[in-house]
């Protein structure tokens, strides 16, 4: 019974619920806490089940209290459990900052490496459907700066798969998972000898006139436009899935820009001070002479996330912005550009309500 | 009467030690903000006096007389004080971040009731794996108008958990007295929670503490659900650092004297042997820190994931 179930193809909230079920099974200590983690709707059907089968000492239903609950999945560590957490918008894990921040994030180190706290915290963003200011944040360059947090941005079921396994497995330390609700529905098929070797950097595809690394979702927006441009402009894209912002293999991304020379970053969130900005600091200490054109950052617009639909449309960037980016960096003149809604038609058929 | 003389006894051991920092203090050997527990070591040595081992306790910042009445190193309290890498937490943890996993001394936060879910999540752990094993956590009246005080006691009742909160109640949140921040009851409102409640004013003796910790104790493992205790308590020194603070005028000398007036470990004359037993201890203490070495550069980066 405690074998990680794995089908030939799983959409991301399928393989999130198979890694649950696993963390369940495989580990007697396992427990699972959030707000409407045992109700009907099981975060989005990635907990569904579960509450029948493991009833509520072990599917634990969290007041509207995220400090507090961030601090009890703490105190239950020190005694051994291991807290799958879930926020079912990353938003709200703001509430519980200083419990992450000050207290989770420095357990460890603070009393010199007496205590060992671990805990699975999954954030879910969100995107579009008018999700707005307080429903669509993507936190990762927050949690990446503090020491003491390894942060993970899974882009699809493979990555989701072979990083809570991982985590479940050794269940000594704290990882904050940013889940992308856009991609709760998507079906990928299974690696079935998906890697037991954690990648933390992974080469979603082999190019060599430009690199692209990005982040969640965006990894998806990025395979499209490559796909875009090797077919109307035989440009050759490496795209780089950044799978943990707080940990980045280095050496992977450096390698990469060596060979390209030139660097996209697509991230999910904010462009000051983010993932764009860290992975310019890295390749510029390292060695800015690989470079042969600018980096360049694409990101949300820095306003908070509006509402309405046309706002936030323009708040976004597509499949097209990345392609005319990379046209630019390659100083080719663009005459034939995607669809800007090619992407967003996959949006437009979220209809929500959350 | 063997017991009770050992805990005055205890309550006085801590009181020296505290006076001994303040003598260490202007030496620079430690470099860190202190919040000296004098005027509270009865509550610390009561509160603990009844405990296993096995029992785990959380604290605010002012830890030093429960880390000590708990049972912790004090060879490793003080090397910790001077940052040494023999200290209780490697001298990566100080005054404000005392723990001693080896007497489940759990952890004390610089954040003012921080601690409160841990011990919550704690609690839980325990039940959740059957053992016998109480949480206790302590904190000050200045934790209870923060809302994280308020979640932490409503899921204790809710779930039963085997926890003794205990409220230690000067009146100030570091200078700000209570008219000025609580509008409510404190224990008409944690009565609210189906908790079993207790209060005690006359905090001075820790015999008297632990004659009511005992009750509470047995209350909890009997009753099953989870307790708060109100201890009334009294600050000698100023809130951060070794000075006093009387002259500034936010709090009265005459209620301190008074207070000092019932104080049995103020007014404790022990034998000149007992002294002078107490004084070797931390002596040796004092110079066990004082000839530790210190952390390095690798030990910098040591336990951050």
């Amino acid at each position: 019974m405690s074998a990680l179930k794995i089908f030939p193809e799983m959409t991301y909230a399928e393989s999130i619920l198979s890694c649950m079920n696993y963390a369940m099974h495989s580990n007697p200590n396992s427990i699972l806490i959030g707000q409407g983690i045992g109700d009907h709707k099981g975060i989005f059907g990635t907990t569904t089940g579960l509450f029948e089968t493991f009833g509520p000492s072990r599917i634990i239903e969290s007041p509207i209290a995220e400090e507090m609950m961030t601090g009890f999945g703490l105190g239950n560590s020190l005694n051994g459990l291991y807290p799958i957490m879930t926020h079912i918008r990353a938003d709200f894990s703001f509430v519980a900052m200083n419990q992450i921040v000050n207290l989770y994030a420095k357990y460890k180190y603070m009393y010199g490496g007496q205590f060992h706290p671990a805990g699975l915290i999954r954030l879910i963003v969100g995107r579009s459907w008018g999700q707005g200011a307080q429903h669509a944040q993507s936190p990762q360059s927050l949690f990446s700066h503090i020491p003491g947090i390894r942060v993970i941005m899974p882009y699809s079921s493979n990555t989701i798969l072979e990083q809570y396994k991982n985590e479940i497995d050794r269940a000594d330390r704290l990882v904050i998972s940013l889940e992308h609700r856009n991609l709760y529905d998507i079906k990928f098929e299974i690696d079935a000898n998906f890697s037991s070797e954690l990648r933390d950097s992974r080469v979603e595809q082999v190019g060599t006139d430009v690199t692209i690394v990005a982040t969640s979702i965006m990894v998806l927006e990025s395979l499209r436009a490559a796909q875009f441009l090797i077919e109307k402009y035989h440009l050759s894209i490496e795209v780089i899935d950044m799978t943990s912002t707080s940990n980045p293999d280095v050496d992977i991304i450096f390698n990469s820009v060596k060979k390209t020379g030139r660097l996209i970053v697509a991230d999910t969130s904010w462009s000051p001070y983010g993932v764009g900005a860290e992975l310019a600091r890295i390749i510029c200490q390292k060695d800015p002479s690989v470079l042969r054109a600018p980096i360049r950052v694409i990101g949300m617009e820095h306003t908070p996330c509006p509402t309405g639909k046309i706002l936030e449309d323009m708040f976004y960037p597509s499949v097209r912005t990345i392609v005319i980016s990379i046209l630019e960096t390659c100083n080719i003149e663009s005459q034939d550009l995607p669809d800007g809604e090619s992407y967003r038609d996959y949006y437009r058929k979220f209809k929500g309500p959350f | 009467m063997g017991q009770s003389r050992n805990l005055l006894l205890e309550a006085v051991k801590i009181r020296r030690i505290e006076e001994r920092i303040i003598e260490i203090y202007p030496s620079d050997l430690i470099q860190s903000p202190l919040h000296l527990s004098i005027g509270q070591e009865a509550l610390a040595v009561g509160v603990c006096a009844n405990l296993n081992q096995a029992d785990q306790v959380f604290t605010s910042y002012r830890s030093h007389a429960y880390y000590i009445a708990k049972g912790g190193n004090l060879n490793r309290f003080f090397a910790e004080l001077m940052g040494r890498s023999t200290g209780c937490c490697k001298g990566k943890g100080g005054s404000m971040h005392l723990a001693d996993s080896s007497v489940n001394f759990m952890g004390t936060s610089a954040i003012v009731a921080s601690t409160l879910p841990h011990a919550v999540g704690a609690a839980f752990a325990n039940k959740f794996k059957g053992n016998s094993n109480l949480v206790v956590c302590i904190f000050g009246d200045g934790a209870a108008d923060a809302g994280v005080y308020h979640e932490s006691i409503n899921f204790a009742a809710l779930h039963k958990l085997p926890i003794i909160f205990v409220l230690e109640d000067n009146g100030l949140a570091v200078h700000t007295t209570k008219a000025q921040r609580q509008a409510f009851d404190l224990a008409k409102h944690a009565s609210t929670y189906g908790l079993l409640s207790y209060n005690l004013e006359e905090t001075h003796s820790p015999e008297v503490v632990a004659n009511l910790m005992e009750r509470v104790i047995r209350d909890v493992r009997t009753k099953e659900k989870a307790a708060w205790v109100r201890l009334k308590a009294f600050r000698y020194k100023e809130h951060v650092g070794t000075g006093d603070d009387f002259h500034v005028g936010y709090r009265s000398q005459a209620e301190y004297e008074a207070w000092m007036h019932l104080d049995p470990i103020s007014s404790y004359r022990a034998s000149a042997n007992v002294e002078a037993s107490i004084n070797q201890e931390i002596e040796e203490a004092v110079n066990y820190g004082i000839n530790s070495p210190f952390p390095t550069y690798e030990d910098l980066h040591k336990d951050v994931s």
